[in-house]
């Protein structure tokens, strides 16, 4: 797939799943479900989108910071690439939240929440990328070099993004950060999750590149052109996961390399026609286990019982008593079609034996069983207002359904 | 010799050092090789082998519709082995600590792999992402388990021959070298950017 191709496929794949891209983009996260989940798996390739925990997927970084400036945003934006430094803009944008939380001003709290939110992903992004970036480059291209002066160029550059790198992993303080965000178990969980589980990894790589630095710093070195090959093949299979080589066997001149033959199942049957083989043949009949003694034992006879008709009383179960209301309020609804009819209201009206939240429950239970057969009865969430950062829990108060009218 | 031999290459076996080492002196010498040679010519196929000569298999002699059709299932074999094959010597050269990739006849010691990954964070990582790759899901949860998962699949699939079962030292076969002849070709001609630079990595916007 060369470059035109592959813009004209990212680009179709945006329109294609814009509305993913959108929730993604305005919930912070979007989890795939039976429908979407090809759809998500193809965006996640394509880098628009990234994991975020088992289930879920985030917009990717750089995409975001796209959005919010061509839309204008006023989120905050960094555009450099000082890893530590953002990590002092994580400690200020919490310490903003944290003081927006306790002066009970919601609106603030949520847009500094999300700026965490940004943060975190920014700088778990990056340092995915760099680290893993620079150990390839360390591998597969430090000291491999003809000359002093090349090397010397390269140390510089080397010990510079090591630098950096340090730095970043360092300023980030676990125990510090998880402590200022104790309170706020949404935010303790994203930072656990997306940053500071991933830290020894880092850290370890950052081990690997230093081993390497410190055997090589003044040492020359030849690495064989086919390792070169497999790291980078391998670095750009990490970089392009959803890459698939060509069909080369489409071509007219089939490559050499691919023309293998497809394996033969051979099988043999001995000749019992042939004298000369015949003492081996019964030699290894004879070898043979023979069941003909189990197969020739006779039977016996199955006894036969007797069945007697019983006569049993038919018992007449009564229906629960929620299934009696709730067989009211669906008959109710498709009486009324086309009319809105309260869960509630009809339980406060009729329902005085069960309580309201185990009535809604049950009315929820009903409509997705009802769902199954058809799908006339429209229903609507009646939620209380969010208040908590983070939670992803909504609170239901009332479930509004309507018999759609024909 | 020569029946066992005819019967491994029509079965689609590489033969090499490793894997058949009798069969593969057998046919250094050039009368064998003409003789069998000659007798896969006779039903249409002929002896091939790879880039450096350290593995022989059979090819088809011409390639008409049914070849090709048979020829188009190997290769969707391969190119399901192709992520997880060069992913496996990446991650091997970082084990061994080397500037050099497998070559066959290397060998492979379980217990000597496992002391190094499991004191390896970021390795145990990359173990453990071969479980998205189809015929390494393993039920094993300990990097043991995924381990050995990951050896025997690549035993299963030609790679890799057990050279002790007792100590699981493995053995790396000459069907890497049809491997790396088929990687090198699918980097040229697909032009994919393998050599990467020192330069100050700037990521350009995704627009």
């Amino acid at each position: 797939m060369n470059k035109t191709q592959g813009l004209a496929r990212l680009f179709k794949a945006l329109a294609n799943h814009s509305e993913l891209i959108e929730k993604a983009y305005y919930e912070g996260v979007i989890y795939k479900d039976s429908k979407n989940q090809r759809a998500l798996n193809q965006l996640k390739q394509m880098k628009v989108l990234v994991g975020h925990g088992v289930d879920g997927y985030r917009i990717s970084g750089r995409l975001g910071q796209f959005v919010d400036s061509a839309l204008s945003s006023d989120r905050l934006r960094r555009l450099d690439t000082d890893l530590a430094s953002w990590v002092d803009t994580l400690e200020q944008q919490i310490l903003l939240y944290q003081g927006a939380w306790d002066e009970n001003r919601i609106n603030d709290a949520e847009n500094y929440s999300a700026e965490i939110e940004r943060v975190i992903f920014e700088l778990a992004d990056n340092l995915e990328e760099n680290t893993s970036y620079l150990l390839m480059l360390i591998n597969s291209r430090f000291a491999n070099v003809r000359t002093l002066q090349e090397k010397k160029k390269q140390n510089e550059f080397y010990i510079s993004r090591v630098e950096l790198l340090v730095q970043a992993i360092s300023s980030l303080r676990p125990e510090y950060l998880l402590e200022m965000v104790d309170d706020h178990p949404a935010l303790y969980l994203l930072l656990e999750e997306q940053l500071m589980r991933l830290l020894p990894i880092y850290h370890q790589r950052l081990q690997d590149i230093l081993d390497k630095l410190k055997t090589f710093l003044f040492e020359l070195r030849k690495i064989e052109a086919r390792a070169q090959l497999v790291q980078g093949f391998s670095f750009f299979l990490r970089q392009n996961p959803g890459y698939e080589m060509q069909d080369w066997t489409e071509q007219d001149n089939l490559p050499e390399q691919w023309n293998q033959i497809k394996p033969l199942q051979l099988s043999i049957s001995a000749n019992t026609q042939d004298y000369a083989v015949e003492t081996e043949l019964v030699n290894i009949v004879q070898k043979l286990r023979v069941d003909s003694d189990a197969l020739l034992t006779k039977k016996r006879k199955q006894k036969i019982n007797k069945v007697a008709v019983v006569d049993r009383e038919i018992q007449v179960m009564e229906l629960p008593l929620y299934r009696k209301w709730l067989r009211r309020y669906f008959y109710l609804l498709e009486q009324q079609q086309g009319h809105a009819v309260s869960a509630l209201s009809f339980q406060k009206k009729y329902v005085h034996d069960i309580e309201p939240a185990l009535w809604l429950g049950c009315v929820l239970n009903e409509w997705l069983r009802q769902q199954q057969r058809h799908t006339n009865i429209k229903m609507e969430f009646i939620q209380f207002a969010s208040h908590a950062a983070f939670t992803g829990n909504k609170k239901v108060k009332d479930i509004v359904l309507c018999w759609r009218s024909e | 010799m020569f029946e066992s031999l005819v019967k491994r290459l029509l079965q689609g076996e590489f033969i090499c050092e490793v894997t058949d080492e009798a069969g593969f002196q057998y046919l250094q010498d050039q009368e064998n090789l003409f003789q069998i040679e000659d007798y896969l010519q006779r039903i249409n196929y002929r002896l091939a082998s790879t880039q450096n000569k350290l593995a022989f298999y059979a090819a088809y002699m011409e390639i008409d519709n049914t070849a090709r059709q048979d020829i188009r299932k190997i290769f969707q074999q391969f190119r399901l082995e192709l992520h997880p094959v060069v992913e496996w010597l990446d991650m091997m050269m970082a084990c061994l600590k080397q500037d050099t990739s497998l070559s066959p006849g290397d060998t492979l010691a379980l217990s000597s792999l496992l002391q190094v990954i499991e004191n390896n964070q970021a390795l145990a990582d990359r173990l453990q992402a071969f479980a998205k790759f189809k015929d390494f899901t393993s039920n094993e949860d300990s990097v043991k388990g995924r381990l050995e998962k990951l050896l025997n699949t690549l035993h299963k699939w030609g790679y890799l021959q057990l050279a002790n079962r007792d100590t699981l030292i493995y053995q790396v076969t000459g069907k890497l070298d049809y491997f790396y002849q088929s990687l090198q070709f699918i980097q040229e001609n697909e032009e994919i950017p393998v050599e990467q630079g020192e330069e100050e990595q700037t990521q350009e916007n995704l627009f």
